[in-house]
């Protein structure tokens, strides 16, 4: 009962400050948004101006649509492409003319203008462009060599050419380089989500042991001592109040990414035990700093200085792929990567509970370690 | 003899190369007031640390309740309310809040809780403010408040570091009248002051604190009874009050003498026959006395008896 009155009370504190609420709750949502709308979608897109009117033309630009890694947007005039391709707005421009069907029909060659920019990405979109155009194209091809042996119109002789591919005995399987299934495509923000619900999850955890600190400066914690709770119901209670809040920033994080942006966050007991487990790593990192320093002023900046080069360094902030391998053993010194891991296994692979197993272990065991850290220090500057 | 609330033997604490209590052994008996009175740097607030079980003892041990008092005794420190000399309060905390959340940490169940929480703030006389953030409070209110807590639990020992510290006149007051009716009920209190009038007026007996050592114990007359016929002479004036007071030191009717702001504190035998040659040797020493008051004994006088230093110094 004194460890819920403790944490009553700071579920009380906490949210009475207004800015805790924008803090906690908002800004890490702001910038899920923020994050996902700059460096979330990694399609390509292009820009399509079709000016011919018939079904092979429609085909067309629905095939640059379905082709991986590129999206096509229309427009209504090659000018408008154009400038959207020049200020970048687009990555490439294609113009399908006018009579496009009918000099198909009539097994005429087809002329399509293509604008691409001298850009990075121009080489992959020209052959993702080039890969949808020549598809059709064979398609084509063979289409017109049946409607010369059966006699029958195009479209018709179009038709049995895609039923044949259909029915193709020949099918492709993707799989990653260690056999399992290749990693499915993912949303916009669904890589920034789960990146950012732990770096703030830490953050917010770290910058909390302010309260700690306030606590102690006004001799609220020595007098709770001076009751008859021991040293260590103390501490559950500050802990497990400032785990609730970390809890119900990172359900908050999950609810709304999942119901605004359409996040997928994988298998649920593996995505809670990850969330469970990393929370209570931060919330045992900020109560250990909160022991170590006398000062809010010291606390807060050291916080915030760790709480982020913890997420630097464990791929919150860039994913722990793009680093070189020792780099990534490196990285592993830090909650975030177990934690990274485990999102990975869960959302990327597509895992179930028992793939974050051995990385939800590893943080609890980071978690025991601090917890008990904590633990001693609070009681000896209490004491002291 | 009922059993002592608190009984304390040979309590001994450093701190680095500074011995902060030296041997300090005293008794209270239940509804008995007991002061610590000793100027800053005393000991004071180590002693109470211990007392109220915040503080392990080097040597030495306290009892509270017939129960052993560690740091970690839940049992020992059921029966102690302690009140800081700080403002141990959440600000942001409604007086209610406050008093709710420490009476949960004292074991209350949530029933117990809430009628002594209503109770308490009667006593304190906040219950028209009970939910307003403590912030909003006037210094006087937060200390009424900060002594409130202590009381939640009806303890047996009420711990008060200095609480009257940085109040004004009225509170204090107010805060003197509440220790007293304390005292009527039948609650034993420990108290430490630097204000020799706040142990005069609240405590049924007084130890001595100086160095950490408690000097001597007893009820206000045992221990002006320690001066036998001395006098408290008090003379005003400027000049080299410091070498005046040890010029003053070595006339053998004068027991003790001790500059401090603007005066010389001299502890007399015999005042009036003594009286032409302190203020001779006063102004030899190169003090121009400006007035001469001498008072009746008073534990301010036992003081500098027993350590040849004022209360203030």
């Amino acid at each position: 009962m004194k460890v819920l009155a403790i944490v009553r009370t700071e579920l009380t504190r906490t949210f009475r400050w207004r800015a805790n609420i924008f803090f906690l709750l908002i800004m890490p949502m702001g910038l899920i948004l923020l994050l996902g709308v700059a460096f979330g979608n990694s399609n390509a897109r292009v820009g399509v101006v079709n000016r011919g009117d018939g079904a092979l033309a429609g085909q067309l630009v629905k095939a640059l649509g379905n082709e991986p890694g590129l999206d096509a947007r229309s427009y209504g005039s090659q000018g408008s492409m154009e400038k959207a391709v020049e200020r970048g707005y687009v990555s490439a421009g294609l113009v399908i003319p006018s009579r496009f069907d009918a000099r198909i029909q009539a097994g005429k060659p087809v002329a399509l203008r293509y604008f691409g920019r001298p850009d990075s990405l121009a080489p992959q979109v020209r052959i993702a462009v080039e890969s949808a155009v020549s598809a059709q194209g064979s398609d084509i091809a063979a289409a017109q060599i049946v409607r010369s042996a059966r006699k029958t119109s195009l479209q018709s002789a179009l038709g049995r050419v895609k039923a044949v591919k259909v029915a193709a005995p020949v099918s492709v399987q993707l799989l990653s380089a260690k056999g399992g299934k290749y990693p499915k495509s993912q949303g916009q923000f669904d890589r920034s989500a789960s990146t950012q619900l732990l770096l703030f999850v830490f953050l917010s955890a770290l910058t909390g042991s302010v309260w700690l600190i306030e606590t102690r400066r006004l001799g609220v914690a020595r007098r709770m001592l001076s009751t008859p709770s021991s040293a260590r119901e103390i501490l559950l209670g500050i802990v497990i109040g400032r785990w609730v809040i970390t809890l119900m920033q990172s359900l908050l994080i999950v609810l709304f990414s999942w119901l605004v942006f359409s996040v997928s966050w994988g298998n649920p007991l593996g995505t809670a035990a990850v969330i469970l487990s990393f929370s209570l790593v931060a919330v045992g990192a900020g109560v250990l700093i909160g022991t170590l320093f006398s000062s809010e002023q010291q606390a807060g900046p050291v916080g915030m200085i760790v709480g982020l080069t913890f997420a630097a360094i464990g791929g919150s902030m860039a994913p722990l792929d793009a680093f070189p391998t020792t780099v990534r053993k490196v990285a592993h010194v830090t909650p975030h990567a177990w934690a990274n891991d485990a999102f990975n296994h869960l959302l990327v692979n597509g895992g179930g509970f028992g793939t974050v197993l051995l990385d939800v272990a590893i943080l609890c065991g980071y978690a025991v370690v601090l917890l008990t850290l904590a633990t001693w220090r609070l009681r000896r500057v209490l004491t002291a | 003899m009922s059993e002592p609330v608190l009984r304390c033997q040979g309590l001994r604490k450093r701190f680095g190369d500074i011995q902060a209590v030296n041997g300090v052994s005293f008794e209270i008996a239940p509804g008995e007031s007991y002061g610590l009175l000793g100027p800053n740097g005393a000991g004071k607030t180590t002693t109470i640390s211990i007392v109220a079980g915040l503080l392990e003892a080097d040597a030495g041990e306290a009892f509270v309740a017939g129960e052993r008092l560690t740091t970690r005794s839940v049992a020992a420190k059921a029966a102690i309310g302690f009140v800081p000399q700080e403002l141990a309060i959440y600000p942001d905390l409604t007086a209610h809040e406050n008093l709710s959340f420490f009476a949960r940490l004292y074991g209350l169940s949530a029933k117990q809780a809430r009628a002594r929480t209503e109770e308490v703030l009667e006593v304190i006389g906040l219950s028209e403010r009970a939910d307003d953030q403590a912030k909003t409070y006037s210094g006087g209110m937060k200390r009424r408040l900060n002594i409130g807590i202590g009381l939640l639990h009806e303890p047996k020992l009420l711990i008060l570091d200095e609480p009257t510290v940085g109040v004004d006149p009225q509170s204090r007051n107010a805060i003197l009248e509440s220790v007293e009716q304390l005292g009527e009920r039948g609650m034993a209190v420990l108290y430490t002051t630097h204000y020799m009038e706040e142990a005069e007026r609240l405590c049924d007996r007084v130890g001595i604190i100086d160095h950490g050592e408690l000097k001597a114990e007893g009820t206000r007359e045992e221990l002006v009874a320690l001066l036998g016929e001395h006098d408290k002479v008090h003379l005003m004036g400027t000049g080299s009050l410091e070498a005046a007071a040890n010029a003053c030191a070595r006339i053998g009717a004068v027991d003790a003498a001790s500059a401090g702001d603007g005066s010389i504190e001299l502890l007399v035998k015999g005042a009036s026959a003594a009286l032409p040659e302190i203020l001779t040797t006063a102004s030899e020493a190169g003090v121009s006395v400006h007035s001469v008051e001498v008072e009746a004994p008073n534990l301010e006088a036992v003081f500098l008896h027993l350590t040849g230093r004022a209360l203030r110094d």
